[in-house]
């Protein structure tokens, strides 16, 4: 019962603060460059009687308050404008679910793939500790943290994509998430993967892969240095309490007072730095889509700005916001099931 | 002979125990003896039982010395030192003038020769040149950015933790909305937002405005957990009763013991905020006029297969600089924190 009182006070938290981002991005958005009713004139020469006539219709002659809470309904509502010059006429909210897939794909598989790698490296780090591996491992996550994840990708890009050559072909490709040629699977979720899946095409599945390796790899590496930190302090700390000594005491394997008794606890902080290094991985793909050119949600924030696209950048700055704030929820939930103590 | 020196040296003592009760002296020669002990490793305090509170203190400021100096941390300082060379006399080390730097020549991207050691960059400038003159750039936005949210956040958070009530709550709740951002897409649009409504475009101050501002909910919330705490401690209270005001005790007795964590945090936002001002130029949002790592790489990016030399080798130098701040930073927060010496 404390569980779902919990859950229900951490949504009850979040409520003022999306309040808060709606009103900030409101702010913001008085000076995004672009025009709000450009979007909404039909293409071809500016017709100015029917700008005034809009401009008044989408309630920008009204006072400023009353224009605040227009946009909170609007908002609220999943109306989030239309787009100028990247998709001309296209609701945001469209848009936005268009390019979410790829985005998702590569910040989810580089999650998972640091989450793996971490957990396991920080627990052979903190089991072997100060001896070679230890410091290895904990030099090359220093690095990581301070490694540009363009400078990254750009090395990878010109060794692996092009200097380094088997029979005369490179060995990954460097540029977008297909093959030159390649078909779109039918429409169904939009993620290439279960589309793939669905209409039984899997040389898609494998090529679409392929061209994630790189970017994955280099995303993942933002978010690995502190996960192996986390994972090596709270596994050293655990490691010397009293229910370690009383499992080593009764005979257990050591293997298995790593495995059993110590792991789990040892994830608890674990967690919540996977869930807070989300934010980041975010960040690092929008830099990550711009290296690789991969149209996700990141290239489309560049597009939004360089071309003016007033209602797609508002919107992907809200929407950036959301997922953050439902990302730190679920943390938080994920944390308050793993310790109880925590649900106070 | 002997009789009268002994005699001295008492009377001195005398002297010396009287002096001792005026506090400033004493606090003087306290500092001064400590720092004799710091930094002589042989040197001892002789009245050690008498001094057991400052003994302690010296003993832990020893150890702070020892585990300062870690093979890693060194590293770090080097590095820093080295980059720090490189923005205070770029024109010394560089092999091109600052003129020659800006200039423009044929034989655009060309390959590393004899005169130009890492390549040729756009206009067939000195790669190596611009990497010496670009170091004083990184440094010179990430300092005051740092600064600003440094002194901004410290002074606010302050502020929330002390007062406690409808301030801090209020205060709290705006720095959780900007804390629900992604650090560089709210500092991407800010750049944007604040170069389109003075109608400039991206500029550098707008920038260092943009990463200072965003710094600022970060610091607040991490003094604050610590102010939280001090505030409620005797020496508070002993100093409210000896009638120190409110801001007395806010900046002269709360600040000055809980600045440690923000020391060691600012020695990593260092790294941090010229990794994340890297990133803005590499996405194309910098200020154009200036000789910047980031920009290097943002201008260097399309011509990768035919020049590598000239965005890898900026790049490696953000790595350089980035990772000496932060193993300078690892160290400090060992040697300062004990706790978290397994982090």
């Amino acid at each position: 019962m404390s569980l779902i009182k919990y859950i229900i006070r951490r949504i009850l938290i979040a409520v003022p603060v999306i309040f808060g981002v709606m009103t900030l991005t409101f702010v913001l958005s008085r000076y995004m460059p672009g025009d709000p009713v450009l979007a909404y004139l039909p293409e071809g020469k500016i017709n100015w009687d029917l700008y005034e006539q809009l401009y008044n219709q989408l309630g920008f002659n009204e006072p400023i308050i009353v224009q605040y809470f227009q946009y909170l309904g609007k908002i609220m509502v999943g109306d989030w404008g239309q787009s100028f010059s990247i998709a001309r006429g296209m609701p945001v909210w469209d848009l936005i679910m268009l390019k979410l897939p790829r985005t998702a794909d590569i910040a989810i598989f580089s999650m998972v793939i640091a989450a793996l790698v971490g957990i396991k490296t920080g627990i052979i780090s903190a089991t072997h500790r100060n001896k070679a591996r230890d410091t290895f491992f904990r030099g090359i996550t220093l690095v990581g943290v301070a490694l540009p994840v363009f400078f990254l990708g750009m090395l990878l890009q010109y060794t692996l994509g092009y200097a380094i050559k088997i029979d005369g072909q490179a060995i990954f490709p460097t540029t977008g998430f297909k093959t030159m040629g390649y078909p779109d699977p039918p429409y169904v979720t939009g993620f290439r993967i279960i589309d793939a899946f669905i209409s039984g095409q899997f040389y898609m599945i494998t090529d679409y892969l392929y061209h994630l390796i790189l970017p994955v790899f280099c995303l993942s590496f933002i978010s690995l240095a502190s996960i192996v930190r986390q994972t090596r302090s709270s596994m050293l700390e655990i490691l010397e309490q009293d229910y370690i000594r009383t499992a080593r005491a009764k005979g257990c394997r050591e293997k298995d007072v790593i495995n059993t008794h110590a792991k789990k606890n040892a994830m608890i902080p674990t967690v919540t730095i996977i869930g807070l290094g989300f934010g980041g991985l975010l960040t690092g793909a929008v830099l990550t889509e711009t290296t690789f050119g991969l149209a996700g949600l990141g290239q489309l924030l560049i597009d939004a700005i360089s071309d003016d696209d007033y209602w797609v950048l508002n919107g992907l700055v809200f929407f950036f916001a959301l997922v953050f704030i439902s990302i730190n929820l679920i943390t938080d939930v994920v944390y308050g099931i793993l310790d109880p103590r925590i649900r106070y | 002979m002997q009789k009268e020196l002994i005699y001295e040296t008492e009377l001195e003592e005398e002297e010396e125990r009287y002096k001792f009760k005026e506090i400033g002296k004493r606090v003087l020669s306290w500092t001064g003896k400590n720092l004799k002990f710091l930094f002589l490793p042989a040197s001892r305090i002789d009245e050690l039982t008498i001094r057991e509170t400052e003994y302690e203190k010296t003993v832990s400021k020893r150890k702070f010395i020892r585990r300062f100096k870690s093979v890693l941390t060194i590293v770090g300082i080097l590095l820093v030192f080295f980059v720090a060379t490189l923005a205070v006399f770029p024109n010394w080390i560089s092999p091109k003038t600052l003129h020659q730097a800006l200039g423009i020549y044929n034989n655009a991207w060309g390959p590393p020769d004899a005169t130009n050691l890492l390549g040729r960059t756009k206009f067939g400038r000195d790669v190596l040149a611009r990497i010496i003159f670009g170091a004083r750039t990184s440094l010179t936005v990430a300092l005051p950015a740092i600064a600003l949210s440094v002194i901004a956040g410290v002074a606010i958070g302050v502020i929330a933790a002390y007062y406690g009530g409808w301030i801090d709550a209020l205060i709290m709740r705006i720095i959780d909305v900007f804390m629900a951002f992604p650090a560089l897409i709210l500092a991407l649009v800010f750049v944007v937002v604040l170069g389109n409504a003075f109608h400039t475009g991206p500029q550098i101050q707008y920038i260092m405005l943009a990463w200072g501002l965003l710094g600022i909910p970060y610091y607040s919330r991490l003094i604050r957990g610590n102010v939280l705490q001090a505030r409620e401690l005797p020496y508070i209270q002993a100093a409210r009763v000896s009638g120190a005001g409110n801001a007395r005790i806010m900046f002269r007795h709360i600040l000055p013991n809980v600045i440690q964590p923000i020391i060691i945090s600012v020695t990593f936002d260092i790294g941090g905020i010229i990794l994340s001002l890297s990133g803005l130029a590499f996405l194309g949002y910098s200020d154009y006029r200036m000789i910047d790592w980031g920009n290097e790489i943002a201008q260097g990016r399309q011509y990768l297969y035919v020049a590598p030399w000239a965005s890898l080798w900026p790049g490696l130098f953000i790595l350089l600089a980035v990772l000496g701040f932060m193993l300078l930073g690892d160290g400090l927060r060992d040697a300062l924190d004990p706790r978290l010496k397994n982090l």
